[in-house]
This record gives structure tokens, C-alpha cells and sequence, in this order.
């Protein structure tokens, strides 16, 4: 199997981004010699959007790359220093690689979760020095020594906000319909700790204070919610790969929201402690529930993989039925501060999160439903709009919503579950080969 | 004679295939091939208006794109490009939409040995996925041969560097048709054994060459029924003319 790591895949709603990490031996800037060098390349590649062309990197493209950039460097998330091999002549330079497959809207945040994903998981080789005088660098292949991770600080994960004209209107993780029609935007980088990494609103509409305020309110909740997220899923991953050596992806869904100004935030809070109360005890359930569909997946994807391709339909079917049955059980207990919702099965899962997330702040709903912004909506979204506010989600509501991804993506969905054709971890042996 | 290949394959034995399509939302036809750890993604948009300078304005001329896993692109990339667009050419019925252009881009995920084979199967089938009318579709294998004179399928990376010399081979997926004479016959030899494309590094002899050609054809058979079969189950109501 394989054995690499420094790559990851991440999927939010339609937007679909890969990220690999590799490493090499160089050395350092003159005025820096004792540290460590990050670089970030984006690669818009046209697969992802029909605007998309090689060559020059576009405005977006550029600005994209120096977000994720600005996160992850000056906030010194990454460990510059403890790259540093032999000061003032080898440092490592790590690399990392973002390619978007497939442009749904708020590229920003994925590529970001893409980036940290494959740099929580990328491993460099162990370097001593040897030789006479100790000045000689011996790089061991990693069937000599084991490769160290690197030294991550904490996670800076973006948060992009949509702007609309009609000044009471903002969006979360804007769609790329959506991302037509508003007329600002503002991304805001924090980690879980509460620090506020970068803030980027690059002109668009004005707006108040006081909604930049609740933004970034919104964005630190939404950080920690993600950050936790990351962390299951590598632990999933490394104990995975103690056991059996297999791969993984990470699979963010995100609900999209549409979040009215403060006087209905405070509702926001309390709806949600409420709801949070109500789930502790199926919290545990629902993490159960995660753990036993990762435990599933690699029986099913090594059943797969052992027989012939022929199987791939049946294998598909499966895994497509267990994950939508769990996620049936798991949309009723909601998650932590009701915001990011993740199943690592399916795209086509963010219309039962959103009625989950959305049931939470159920008294938000018939206020939502006069501000119907511009008819740039995907139906399945519009679904759970139109039910009314119910508190307490409903099994049957929840049932609709579900056959309307059904109907909506039936393909998609199959294609989605399969479990091998999304293993995407791979271990990439970081030794200076780049030619 | 017996070789032991490192995962314990026997020669003519292919490495697990897996092909899944339509995985794109904005790509017009996608599919992701993946032979063992080798593994490519393709997307195709259809014809837009325009041909480049050089292209004949007369016919559907095709654009590829080759994205490597990581650095820059290089020659190697290049001549990647090259071979595609030939073999995509020559499948695509070109006449159908004049002057314009229809884009592919391939993306390597995962390189663990014959890369470009598995690049063609992806193209082949994102092609399907897109709707874009075709004489037949095309499968490809890549062929070694080793000093003693045997010849391995599908070898992984470390096999091909082993290896004296490889071949990539394409051939024309067979033709299942409700007719009797529907499977054409060119000059007395069934069509699947034409051969669309072959790419050869290393050196080996003529006799040795042949029998790759043997053994890849071989192959390519069960190859085709793969591809039909995952091509079919995506598609129910709709089969693809070259079955």
C-alpha cells in the first residue's frame, strides 16, 4: 500500500481542492540562516472553472495564495526554526501544492483546511550529522529512520463571508453563484485559540463595524469547530495507519446560512446552548457513529480492492446506504455551536445539516424566508428554507430533505460514498528529489 | 520462464482497477482512472468556439492540459500532451463541430508506474462522461521487457525502472454491436487489432516488441470489458456507440 503522507483532499459542498507537501533541502536566506523556508503554490487549474487558464496566475489566484500564506506565516503557525538542519547552509524548504479540481464557490477556506490538512500529515526524513568534523548531513530514508512531523503551532482556519446590497444580508462559505452576485466579501483567519490570525476584505461594499464585529464572532466559533474536526480526523488516520496502513480524505460539509444582524444573534446563542444541552448525552452516540462508519470504510474499500473492478458497483451501493442511514441518526444531535457540520461520505449531505443547524436557530426561519435574496440557489438548499422553523428537528422533515438529495443527486451521492476512489493520505518519502 | 514480481502479480496480471466518473460539478465530463496506486484524474470541457493559430479551423481540433503532482512543467509534460492529443484525435470524430475546441486536463494524483496509459483510460472515459461523440473508445497498456526476454503488464514504478524496456500501447476498444457485420473488419483482421499508439523507451528487440504487442492486445481485451461495464453502470439508459 502506499505509504506517503503530505497530501490531503478536501471537499466543501462542490468546491473540490488537493493539497500535497513536499520537502527539500536548500539553502537558506541570507538574513534568515537559521530558519526554515514555506511556499505556497496555487494552481487555478482549469478542470476546476471554464474561466480558469494556465499560464500567469490570475488576480484571484495570487490573492488566494497570499491568504493562505499570511495565515500560516506570520502567524507562525508552522515551526520555521526546528526546519533548520546545519545554520547558515541547509535548511528544508517545504512546499506546498494546492490544486483546485473543481471551483463550488469560497475557494479561500478550502484551500486553507487543504494546506493544514497535508501539513499535519506530511512527514520529513530524520537528518543527523555525521561524517568528519560533524559537518556532513546524512538524510535517512524512511526505511532507516522514522520521518518526523513537522512542528505545528496551532491551526489558523479561514472563515469567508459573502456580502449582499441589501445591507442586513451576509453569508457564510459563499457558492460560486453566490460569490456572482455579492458585492463584498471578507475573510477572517483565526485558530481555535481565539487569536485573530489575518483579516482580509479587499474593497466591495462598506460595511459597519458592528456586523465586522459579529463576523468575526461567527468565524471564531466556526475555527473551533473546524480545528476539532481536523484533529478526529487525523486521529482516525493514525490509528488507522497503525492498523492497517489505509487512506483517508477529509470531507468538509459546510451548512450555508444566512445570519441576519445582531438583534437576532442573541437568539443565535441561546437557541443554540439549548440544542447543545438536549445533545449531550447522543454527543457520544454521534462520535460512535463516526468512528464505526471509519472503521467500516476500510473493510469495504479492501474488499473492493482485493476483488475485481466488476465489484465496484455493489461496494458503492453499500457504502452509500450505511453512510446515509448514520448520517439519518447523526443529523439529529447537533454539533458543537451548530456550524460546520462534516460527513466524510457524501456531498450531497449539506441540505440534512443545514435543516439540523438551521432547526437550531428556529426562530430565525420565518424572518429568513421575507429576506429571500436573488434566485441564486441551489434547489436542495432552497428545501429546508422553505419548512417552517421547527426547534426540535423532525424525523420526517428531515426525511424530505434527504429524498431531495436523493432525487437531485442520486449519481452524485453513489459516486461520493465510494470510499476507495476518495482515499486520497498518501505518504510521499520527502528526500530532495525534486529534478 | 517465471518471474516474481514484487507484489506477487503473475506477468500478464493487471493491478486492481477502479473508475469513477462524473466526480466534478463544473467539468463537463470527469473521470478519475486508477490502476493500483497510479492513479489520474481527467475533465473535459466541450467544444468552444475558436481554434489556436496553428490548428485547421476545418475540424474539431482538441486541447490537453497536463498537470503534474508537483513542480513546474517540464518537457516531460510536454510530450505527455502531445501523445494524448494524437491519440484523442484520432478517436474523436473531428468533423462533427468545426473550429472549435474542446479542452481536456489531466491531473496526476498518485504516480506509481505506467502514468500515461492510465491518463488515456481517463481520458477515454471522461470523454463518455461528457457526451462527446467518438468512433470508438481506446484502452492502453503499458508493456515491459525485461534482459531475459519476457515481457510483464503493468508494472509499478519500481519495475519500470528495473526494466530493460517499456512500451505503452493504445488500442481501439472492441466493438460490441446487435449486428453481425457490425464489427468491422479492415482488411481481413478484426479492428481491435489495430494498434492507435505506441510510445517505446529503452531498447528491445523486434521479436520482443511483438510479443508485448501480443500480450498488451491480450490484455486490452479485459481492459475493455472493465471499461464497459463501469461505463454502463454510470450510464444506465444510455450506451456509448463504441460499447
Amino acid at each position: 500500500m502506499c505509504r506517503e503522507d503530505g497530501s490531503s483532499e478536501v471537499q466543501l459542498g462542490q468546491t473540490h481542492i488537493m493539497g500535497f507537501v513536499t520537502g527539500q533541502l536548500v539553502q537558506p536566506y541570507r538574513d534568515r540562516p537559521n530558519e526554515g523556508t514555506l511556499s505556497i503554490f496555487t494552481e487555478f487549474s482549469p478542470m476546476a472553472d471554464p474561466s480558469f487558464e494556465t499560464g500567469r496566475p490570475s488576480e484571484s489566484a495570487v490573492e488566494l495564495g497570499r491568504i493562505v500564506d499570511r495565515g500560516l506565516r506570520e502567524s507562525r503557525a508552522v515551526d520555521t526554526e526546528s526546519l533548520c538542519v546545519l545554520a547558515g547552509k541547509l535548511v528544508w524548504a517545504i512546499r506546498i501544492d494546492l490544486h483546485i479540481l473543481d471551483n463550488g464557490g469560497n475557494l479561500v477556506d478550502a484551500a486553507n483546511i487543504a494546506a493544514l490538512a497535508s501539513l499535519l500529515t506530511f512527514r520529513r526524513p530524520e537528518c543527523s550529522l555525521g561524517g568528519e568534523d560533524d559537518l556532513e548531513v546524512i538524510v535517512h530514508p524512511p526505511e532507516e529512520r522514522e520521518p518526523l512531523p513537522l512542528i505545528i503551532h496551532h491551526l489558523p482556519i479561514a472563515v469567508t463571508f459573502g456580502f449582499f446590497s441589501s445591507e442586513s444580508l451576509l453569508v457564510i462559505d459563499p457558492t460560486h453563484h453566490e460569490e456572482a452576485v455579492m458585492v463584498g466579501k471578507m475573510t477572517a483567519t483565526l485558530n481555535a485559540n481565539g487569536d485573530v490570525c489575518a483579516i482580509q476584505k479587499p474593497g466591495g461594499e462598506g460595511v459597519l463595524q458592528s456586523v465586522i464585529m459579529q463576523c468575526l464572532r461567527l468565524a471564531s466559533r466556526m475555527a473551533s469547530d473546524i480545528t476539532k474536526k481536523i484533529k478526529d480526523a487525523l486521529l482516525l488516520i493514525e490509528s488507522r495507519q497503525l492498523g492497517s496502513e489505509m487512506v483517508e480524505t477529509y470531507n468538509t460539509e459546510r451548512a450555508l446560512r444566512k445570519i441576519k444582524r445582531h438583534p437576532t444573534s442573541i437568539t443565535l446563542d441561546g437557541s443554540v446552548n439549548l440544542k447543545e444541552k438536549l445533545n449531550e448525552p447522543s454527543g457520544h452516540n454521534v462520535v460512535n457513529e463516526l468512528s464505526r462508519k471509519h472503521l467500516e470504510k476500510p473493510r469495504l474499500a479492501s474488499a473492493e480492492n482485493a476483488s475485481s473492478p466488476g465489484n465496484n458497483g455493489e461496494g458503492e451501493s453499500k457504502s452509500s446506504n450505511f453512510g446515509r442511514s448514520s448520517r439519518r441518526d447523526g443529523a439529529t444531535s447537533n454539533f458543537v455551536g451548530g456550524a460546520a457540520s462534516w460527513d466524510p461520505y457524501s456531498r450531497g449531505v449539506d441540505s440534512d445539516f443545514l435543516k439540523a443547524s438551521l432547526a437550531s436557530r428556529g426562530t430565525l426561519t420565518p424572518k429568513k424566508k421575507q429576506q429571500d435574496p436573488t434566485g441564486e440557489r441551489k434547489p436542495n438548499e432552497s428545501k429546508p428554507e422553505e419548512s417552517p422553523g421547527d426547534v426540535i428537528p423532525t424525523t420526517s422533515a428531515m426525511d424530505v430533505s434527504e429524498t431531495g438529495v436523493h432525487k437531485g443527486g442520486e449519481k452524485t451521492l453513489k459516486d461520493a460514498v465510494k470510499p476507495k476512489h476518495k482515499r486520497k493520505k498518501k505518504a510521499f518519502s520527502s528526500t530532495a528529489d525534486a529534478s | 520462464m517465471e518471474v516474481d514480481r514484487a507484489d506477487g502479480r503473475n506477468p500478464n496480471q493487471l493491478r486492481p482497477l477502479a473508475c469513477s466518473c462524473s466526480i466534478l460539478h463544473r467539468a463537463h465530463g470527469s473521470a478519475s482512472w486508477s490502476q493500483g496506486d497510479t492513479k489520474v484524474l481527467a475533465a473535459v470541457y466541450g467544444p468552444k468556439a475558436g481554434t489556436k493559430k496553428n490548428e485547421n479551423p476545418e475540424k474539431a481540433s482538441i486541447e490537453v492540459i497536463w498537470k503534474p503532482r508537483t513542480g513546474q512543467i517540464g518537457k516531460p509534460e510536454k510530450e505527455y500532451e502531445i501523445i494524448l492529443k494524437r491519440t484523442l484525435q484520432s478517436i474523436c470524430i473531428l468533423t462533427i463541430n468545426p473550429n472549435t475546441t474542446t479542452s481536456f486536463i489531466i491531473q496526476v494524483v498518485h504516480d506509481d508506474g505506467a502514468l500515461l496509459p492510465c491518463a488515456i483510460n481517463a481520458a477515454c472515459a471522461a470523454l463518455v462522461d461528457a457526451g462527446i461523440p467518438m468512433k470508438h473508445l481506446a484502452v492502453a497498456i503499458c508493456c515491459c521487457s525485461a534482459e531475459s526476454g519476457y515481457c510483464i503488464l503493468d508494472p509499478t514504478k519500481l519495475e519500470e525502472q528495473k526494466m530493460k524496456a517499456f512500451a505503452y500501447l493504445v488500442f481501439p476498444n472492441s466493438i460490441l454491436s446487435v449486428l453481425p457485420e457490425g464489427s468491422s473488419l479492415v482488411q481481413g483482421e478484426p479492428m481491435e487489432h489495430g494498434i492507435i499508439t505506441s510510445v517505446t523507451h529503452g531498447a528491445m528487440s523486434v521479436d520482443d516488441y511483438f510479443h508485448c504487442l501480443e500480450r498488451g492486445r491480450a490484455a486490452s481485451a479485459k481492459l475493455s470489458d472493465f471499461l464497459r461495464r463501469s461505463l454502463q453502470s454510470k450510464l444506465p439508459g444510455d450506451l456509448s456507440k463504441a460499447g
